[in-house]
């Protein structure tokens, strides 16, 4: 039976077994390694990706370890300063005890010397006192009264003179 | 260029168009050894003009389809040899062009059928290249001379009946087996279904590039015809063809498979429910 529209079984077969050539062909030297090429790209990106994710994490990570270490600085930094308040308290304190106690020796020294000279000068007038009157008895006894009382004048004079210089 | 040059310029160019268009008409041109009817029927049954090959008396379609696998496997050759070890990160103009070659048919793979593709993204890969560069093989208008020693150009190779029964009944036994290989028996069935897909789909193909090769023909038949309005014939009947019948064929094969490919799991029922 002749088949209608020229339908020939054998070139039917020809161009299958020509379409199955040009198939294999261009699947080894062009589809295959070109479809290989595109995917190591899109693995070279995706590997990019997960590298790029990796080290924000990292950096994620990082980041609030810092602020951590920033938050337990300010802490540190907060006793430190209360620490050192209360030793500069401390110190201020001591200091002003010490101040007070050497305030005072010297204030006691300085009524100790005081009294001290005030005892000397009183033990000096009272030597000075029972000399005058030793000398002016002495004189009133050995002459008159005139030149008793020159006498005494003179020797008041030169005690004041004494005295002065 | 001074205005009186350019009006001789023009002058002299439809002076020559003029003059060849004279000298065409005059001389007449060969007698052509065959009606306008004989070459219609030819190129629509191919039962006058054979060639041989290899003592085989054939169908010019045949020696096209080899003529256009074997420039195909060379240029890859090519390609493989000098252009994809070169392939860089960021691509050249060249480089991007074949990646999205092989990128289109492998998304239009994986879109239709996203269960099961390796195979399928190869096969249409293989025949969009195959229809595109096949249709514009006419272009080229090789010779070729038939076993009674007329010499013919050699036409688009799914321009014969043979050729688009090949490819459309090789992409059913594709359809058919991604139906077997996901789904077993019930994949045939699923296949067989359908049974006008190889008939729809080898004669779409054929009389998509036949309608093309016919109207060039009837151009190219008569003298008066063949200026300007081949170009716009050649655009519309073999361009157009090419890119629609490459993304028809290509894009049916793998509607289908991804259909037939589909597993379908039971919906088991649940006790006490009525």
């Amino acid at each position: 039976m002749e088949i209608p529209l020229n339908i020939d079984w054998q070139q039917i077969l020809l161009h299958v077994f020509n379409f199955i050539i040009l198939t294999g062909g261009l699947y080894f030297l062009l589809y295959s390694p070109i479809k290989k090429f595109i995917d190591s790209r899109e693995q070279y990106y995706k590997d990019l990706d997960s590298q790029a994710n990796a080290k924000l994490e990292t950096a994620e990570k990082l980041e609030q370890e810092a602020k951590a270490k920033i938050a337990n600085t300010d802490n540190e930094i907060k006793e430190n300063r209360t620490k050192a308040e209360a030793e500069l308290d401390a110190y201020i304190e001591r200091q002003k005890a010490e101040a007070n106690a050497k305030a005072e020796k010297i204030l006691s020294d300085a009524r100790d010397r005081a009294q001290a000279e005030k005892r000397s000068v009183m033990e000096s007038a009272e030597k000075e006192i029972i000399d005058i009157t030793k000398a002016v008895a002495a004189k009133m006894l050995s002459s008159s009264t005139d030149e008793a009382y020159s006498q005494f004048l003179d020797i008041v004079e030169r005690d004041e003179r004494n005295d002065n210089s | 260029m001074s205005k009186k040059r350019k009006i001789i310029s023009l002058a002299v160019w439809l002076g020559l168009i003029l003059i060849t268009l004279v000298g065409i008409f005059l001389t007449g041109g060969t007698e052509s050894h065959e009606t306008i009817r004989e070459i219609m029927r030819d190129a629509v049954l191919h039962d006058k003009n054979r060639i041989s090959l290899f003592g085989m008396e054939v169908n010019p379609a045949v020696i096209s389809a080899f003529t256009v696998t074997g420039i195909l496997l060379t240029a890859a050759l090519i390609i493989r040899l000098f252009v994809i070890p070169k392939f860089k990160i960021i691509p050249s103009k060249f480089q991007l062009l074949l990646e999205q070659l092989v990128g289109f048919f492998t998304g239009l793979g994986k879109s239709n059928s996203p269960h099961r593709n390796g195979f399928l993204n190869v096969y249409i890969f293989s025949a969009g290249v195959y229809i595109f560069f096949g249709t514009l093989f006419e272009l080229f208008g090789l010779q070729a001379v038939t076993t009674h020693g007329i010499p013919i150009a050699l036409p688009a190779p799914l321009s014969d009946i043979n050729a688009a029964i090949a490819l459309g009944c090789m992409s059913y036994l594709i359809i058919m087996s991604g139906g077997i290989a996901a789904n077993g028996i019930k994949g045939v069935g699923k296949t067989l279904k359908d049974f006008s897909l190889p008939i729809s789909m080898s004669f779409r193909l054929f009389g998509a590039l036949l309608s093309g090769l016919l109207v060039t023909e009837l151009v190219y038949y008569y003298s008066g015809l063949s200026f300007v309005l081949p170009v716009v014939v050649a655009v519309l009947f073999t361009l157009l063809h090419a890119l629609i019948q490459t993304y028809v064929l290509t894009m049916l094969t793998s509607l289908f498979y991804g259909e037939v490919s589909e597993i379908h799991k039971k919906n088991k029922k649940i006790k006490g429910v009525n």
